[in-house]
């Protein structure tokens, strides 16, 4: 019942597909103004800038007083944001911005392409993504107070995706120039040039953000004040949605099984607009150097014992969309359709299993080997737990192993102890920044999180990712990726699973919050309420 | 001895003895603390989902994770010499203001619950103990045994069932209604709606605690010498209960309760982190979770140093109720 | 013949009430109470196979079925599926386990520290309280978590993290027991005789300093079991072992519509705890005839 809940209602958006971002969806009402909206978030941030920060909660939050070059509609086709026009070079070396005028800084000084060249030099240097998502720039010219041009040494075809407020905020200089970065007290109480000013923050509990009367669109911010709350506790989330002390939440902000009974209250809306920026693909990584899943065989044994709608359904109630591929499957342009050779066969995963040398032994057990899990997330344990029972009717002892987050990191990526964990990777909003890390030989880092933790080293793969990373025909792009996730379904480095399905909860008295790619993690200047 | 002069010996004695402790607290923590594996820069690029090795390699030189243990070690003894308790990689802000942030929350907390336990707990014990070995005993003795029995986060959960699930009277998080602006008698209803659930959740245990010790430790006291003595001067028997069998039996109470309230920063973990109590055992916890070690060696040294004024207070306490106890 | 003659005769020591001491266990009612609820729960431990067969963790029927909705579940279903009563069952050999051994290692490391510094006084003494002292203060909650981070967690290292986080309040007692037993007239007779200090410790004071101890051993198995939920909860559990305060922690979740998933665990916890208390509260009334009702 919930599937045809979630098949009618995307039915129904996608006869509305979102090229105007401004009608939001289905209103010809008019925009009220004023209200408070109550922002519920899941974890608590450790900056309210992300500029040397990406963890989520940061995200969430940074977008709110500090903005972007560019916004993005739901394909992640840019639109104005502080830069009203930009062109790129035929080479692909030259993207020159028209940048929007009389915008100030929340502090009255003004937002110049002094700025945005500053930025985007500390992005380079301090953003954990930035280093590389910059990688290719040479410089940023600033010929006049509203004119940025970035030159690149090489083409990087998913530069112009990456500049929305939370990605790539565009900080003040003159706050920045000649600090420290990583110390700097904007990040606790920022100055930016967006539709809300810091009001508060505190930690443990909440941040309050206010209307900026002096922001660049005369008609935005719509309401007058936003309550970011930092709720830990899903129950508590829930409670807050039924009982309207929480407006609105992200990220599927309730235990999945809670979804059912919140559905059928009336005063709630589930959206599943504004995740397109990141979508997640849960894996189950192995570690190739491990003695087990060393052997191609083995590997192959594991694919044909998981049956991925099964554990979809029992880990997430179903809400997700299965993946054979590390490219999400909402990420259309580049998702190869399909599947994996290695479909559910219990027997053919035991004669594998046989044929690579793991016999039953006489308590009827082939090896016995740790799982591992990266703890974020309610369902990591539950995969795990699936991933047993499985993993059992096969001969394979599994023994889960638990451990916190900075235990798993070094584990995993440090130390590399470890056979295979559960784990996930945001596609980013483009494969080559979110996708290549994990694949790619030349990104096996120890110590790095998220890197290439398998080890997997294969010439061929390097070849595409890096020819993808360059190349400015989308046709020959795509088929760069596709190439990549055929090897990549054949050679089995790692299972993908299952992209999540992340749900906007909100007060059906909201509306606009979610009219870009990025969804709540932007500067919300939409948003309004009912009165 | 004159109060005064007490007074002064205690603190002297306490303020030598501290010192020394407190400092060996700190090192065998600190020494401690780096067996756990990974440090604040793992976690920080773990929980953001991506990370380069140039950008984890910043932050650790930035805050000194890349230093031997010696070094660290001394660098944060030579911070604590001036009173600077450190700065926090992962919040970015002293660990001074960091926990002045959440202190008055677990204070509040705190108090609240011991101060209710005490309160109810002594009141409960004397009635036992006046009714020793009848009905009302005996069924108060069931319920003591069964709040000392059940785990207080689940008392809490159900409470939390009861109250904010099912009736919806009471709130089930955080410690205030965000974003509000009371002022007055709102602002207090509004706070102490909050507290209840989290203060009974703590409560539930300690009440169970005092009431037993309130009643074994008057029925003691109830056969020595004095009581009979009261009794044979024709004392009508509660006023002797009052004045003085709850005296004297508040001496092992107080002690407790001391003990409890040392144990202030630790104690409220779960159930802090059951009702999203910003307080300092999710501080804790968090920097444990984080390898925020400048976080967690503040809260170790202040949990410390607060068991040290809570054995102090305790000292003074019972020289107050009891006269006749000399140098311990 | 004159081993014993000499044993009697080393003051006032309690050897020929045996006897007594057994019919004042099986008279109290408190402590045959808890002792039965007790060793109803070590037999559900011992016979867990044969109650509930099957893997308790193995996922067998619809998720979230309230208790009486099917027969063959009869306590209901958790969110993955598996029978709440097969958890229960099974719960109940983690927490017993983790209790006693988390007690065992508390009350051997406490009862040498605290015998030593009894008995020896002096430096010795200074030394084993700052120890003592440096334990204490420190949060224990947050120390246990601490060393189960440094080593993951599974049920023996977190038997070990308690006991480790619980012995200084035993050590307390004995020290506290030892210092006033060491200037009693059978240990100066056993002294004049050249027994070893090592016997002294062990075959004279030792027994005598023993019923607190006792007592306290049923507290401290009882907080044991309580702090292991506490952490269960906290997701610093066994992931491949079933324990009650786990049970409480995944079915936290589901608090508004299977409170029964918490419900039911707690309760278990509550009652074995219960049981301990009695038992504890028993012998405290056996061993300490003073405290009466």
């Amino acid at each position: 019942m919930t599937a045809n809940f979630l098949t009618t209602r995307r039915a129904a958006l996608a006869g509305l597909s979102a090229t105007a971002l401004t009608a939001g969806r289905v209103h010809a009402q008019v925009p009220k103004k004023g209200g408070t909206l109550t922002f519920l978030q899941n974890a608590e941030p450790t900056s309210l800038v992300s500029l040397t920060t990406v963890g989520t909660p940061s995200l969430t939050n940074s977008a709110k007083t500090t903005e972007g070059l560019l916004e993005y509609d739901y394909d992640i086709k840019p639109k104005p944001a502080l830069a009203t026009e930009w062109k790129i070079s035929p080479d692909g070396l030259r993207y020159e911005f028209k940048l929007r005028p009389n915008v100030k800084f929340h502090d009255g000084k003004p937002f110049t392409s002094a700025d945005v060249a500053y930025s985007i030099q500390l992005l380079r240097t301090v953003h954990p993504r930035g280093r590389n998502t910059f990688a290719n720039v040479a410089e940023v010219q600033t010929p006049d107070p509203l004119t940025a041009v970035i030159v690149l040494s090489k083409p990087a075809p998913y530069l112009i995706k990456a500049l929305t407020a939370a990605e790539s905020p565009i900080v003040p200089k003159h706050i920045y120039e000649g600090t420290d970065p990583l110390t700097n007290q904007n990040g606790n109480a920022p100055i930016g040039t967006g539709p809300y000013l810091f009001k508060e923050w505190v930690r443990g509990s909440h941040a309050i953000f206010e209307r900026n009367p002096n922001y660049w669109d005369p008609d935005l911010p719509r309401i007058d004040r936003m309550v970011c709350k930092f709720v830990r506790d899903a129950g508590a989330r829930s409670v807050a949605f039924e009982n309207g002390s929480g407006d609105i939440g992200y990220r599927t902000p309730v235990a999945l099984a809670d979804l059912d009974r919140l559905k059928k209250l009336p005063h709630l809306v589930f959206e599943t607009e504004g995740t397109s920026y990141s979508y997640n693909v849960q894996t189950i990584q192995f570690n190739l150097d491990s003695q087990y899943f060393r052997h191609l065989k083995v590997r192959q044994a594991v694919a044909h014992a998981i049956d991925r709608s099964a554990l979809l359904k029992a880990v997430a109630y179903g809400y997700g969309t299965v993946s054979h591929v590390p490219i999400a499957p909402g990420l259309k342009e580049f998702h190869s359709p399909e599947l994996s050779p290695y479909g559910y066969d219990l027997k053919k995963a035991e004669a594998l299993l046989d044929e690579a040398g793991f016999k039953r032994g006489p308590d009827k057990i082939r090896f016995r080997v740790p799982m591992d899990f990266n703890p974020i997330g309610d369902e990591s344990r539950k995969v795990c737990e699936f991933t047993r029972a499985v993993l059992n009717r096969i001969g394979i002892a599994v023994e889960i192993r638990a451990q916190d987050l900075s235990a798993f990191a070094k584990r995993v990526y440090t130390d590399r102890e470890f056979d295979f964990t559960y784990n996930g990777h945001s596609n980013l909003f483009d494969p080559t920044v979110g996708v290549q890390r994990i694949y790619w030989s030349k990104n096996f880092k120890r110590g790095v999180p998220f890197s290439n933790g398998s080890n997997y080293n294969n010439p061929k793969v390097d070849a595409l990712l890096e020819g993808a990373a360059v190349e400015n025909d989308p046709v020959k792009r795509r088929q760069m990726f596709l190439d990549f996730q055929k090897i990549y379904l054949e050679e089995v480095p790692d299972i993908s699973l299952y992209s999540p399905l992340y749900l906007t909860i909100k007060n059906k008295r909201v509306h606009e919050d979610s009219p870009t790619a990025d969804g709540v993690e932007s500067n919300m200047s939409r948003v309004w309420l009912d009165a | 001895m004159r109060m005064g002069r007490r007074i002064a010996r205690t603190l002297r004695r306490t303020a030598i003895h501290a010192v020394p402790t407190m400092l060996g607290i700190v090192v065998l923590d600190f020494l401690f603390l780096q067996l756990m594996p990974g440090d604040a820069a793992d976690v920080i690029a773990t929980e953001a989902g991506s990370a380069t090795a140039e950008t984890m390699a910043l932050m650790r030189e930035r805050f000194g994770l890349d230093q031997p243990v010696l070094t660290q070690l001394a660098s944060f003894l030579g911070h604590l010499a001036r009173f600077d308790l450190g700065y926090s990689p992962r919040f970015n802000a002293s660990v001074v203001d960091i926990i002045m942030e959440r202190l008055p929350n677990t204070v509040l907390l705190m108090v609240t619950a011991l101060g209710f336990a005490l309160l109810v707990g002594i009141v409960v014990g004397s009635v036992m103990a006046a009714w020793a070995g009848r009905w009302p005993d005996r069924i108060l003795s069931v319920v003591v045994l069964l709040l000392y029995s059940m785990p207080g986060f689940w008392v809490g959960l159900m409470a939390v069932v009861l109250f904010s699930v099912k009736l919806g009277w009471l709130p089930n998080d955080s410690n205030m209604t965000i974003g509000s602006s009371f002022t007055g008698w709102a602002l207090i209803a509004d706070r102490a709606a909050h507290l209840v659930l989290p203060a009974l959740a703590l409560a539930s245990f300690f009440v169970a605690v005092y009431a037993r010790l309130v009643r074994a430790s008057m029925l003691e006291v109830q056969r020595q010498d004095f009581m009979r003595t009261a009794h044979a001067k024709g004392l009508h028997p509660f006023l002797i209960q009052l004045r003085h069998a709850l005296r004297n039996a508040l001496i092992p109470v107080t002690t407790v309760a001391g003990m409890h309230l040392g144990n202030l920063l630790g104690g409220a973990v779960v159930v802090e982190t059951l009702f999203g109590w910003p307080g300092m055992g999710r501080l804790a916890l968090e920097a444990v979770l984080g390898r925020d070690f400048s976080v967690l060696l503040g809260v170790l040294l202040l949990s410390s140093f607060l068991v040290i004024l809570a054995n102090v207070a305790i000292d003074l306490l019972h020289a107050w109720l009891d006269p006749r106890i000399g140098e311990a | 013949m004159t081993v014993g003659a000499e044993r009697t005769d080393l003051g006032s020591r309690p050897v020929g009430r045996k006897g007594r001491r057994l019919r004042a266990f099986l008279r109290n009612p408190t402590f045959i109470a808890g002792l039965a609820i007790l060793a109803v729960l070590v037999l559900i431990a011992l016979f867990a196979g044969l109650i509930s067969p099957g893997d308790p963790q193995d996922m067998v029927a619809q998720p979230l079925l309230w208790p009486g909705d099917d027969v063959q579940y009869p306590l209901g279903t958790d969110s993955l599926g598996r029978d709440v009563l097969a958890q229960l069952v099974y719960g109940t050999r983690a927490s017993l386990l983790v209790g006693v051994a988390a007690a065992a290692i508390g009350l051997a490391i406490g009862m040498v520290v605290g015998a030593l510094a009894g008995f020896f006084g002096g430096w010795v003494d200074t030394l084993l309280m700052r120890l003592v002292e440096l334990f204490q203060t420190t949060p224990t909650f947050l120390l246990v978590i601490v060393i189960l981070v440094i080593v993951e967690p599974t049920l023996p290292t977190i038997a070990v993290a308690i006991g480790l986080a619980s012995w200084p309040t035993v050590a307390r007692l004995v020290r506290a027991q030892f210092r006033s037993l060491r200037e009693s007239d059978f240990v100066m007779a056993a002294r004049s005789l050249g027994y070893s200090r090592l016997r002294i410790i062990v075959q004279e004071i030792l027994p005598s300093a023993l019923p607190p101890v006792i007592v306290a051993a049923s507290v401290m198995i009882a907080n044991a079991i309580l702090t292991e939920a506490g952490l269960s909860f906290l997701n610093m559990r066994d992931p491949n072992v079933i324990s009650w305060g786990g049970m409480i922690g995944d079915g936290r979740d589901q608090l508004r519509n299977a409170w029964f998933l918490t419900a039911l665990p707690g309760a278990a916890i509550a009652l074995a705890v219960l049981s301990l208390n009695l038992v504890g509260d028993g012998l405290n009334e056996i061993l300490n005839p003073r405290s009466d009702q």
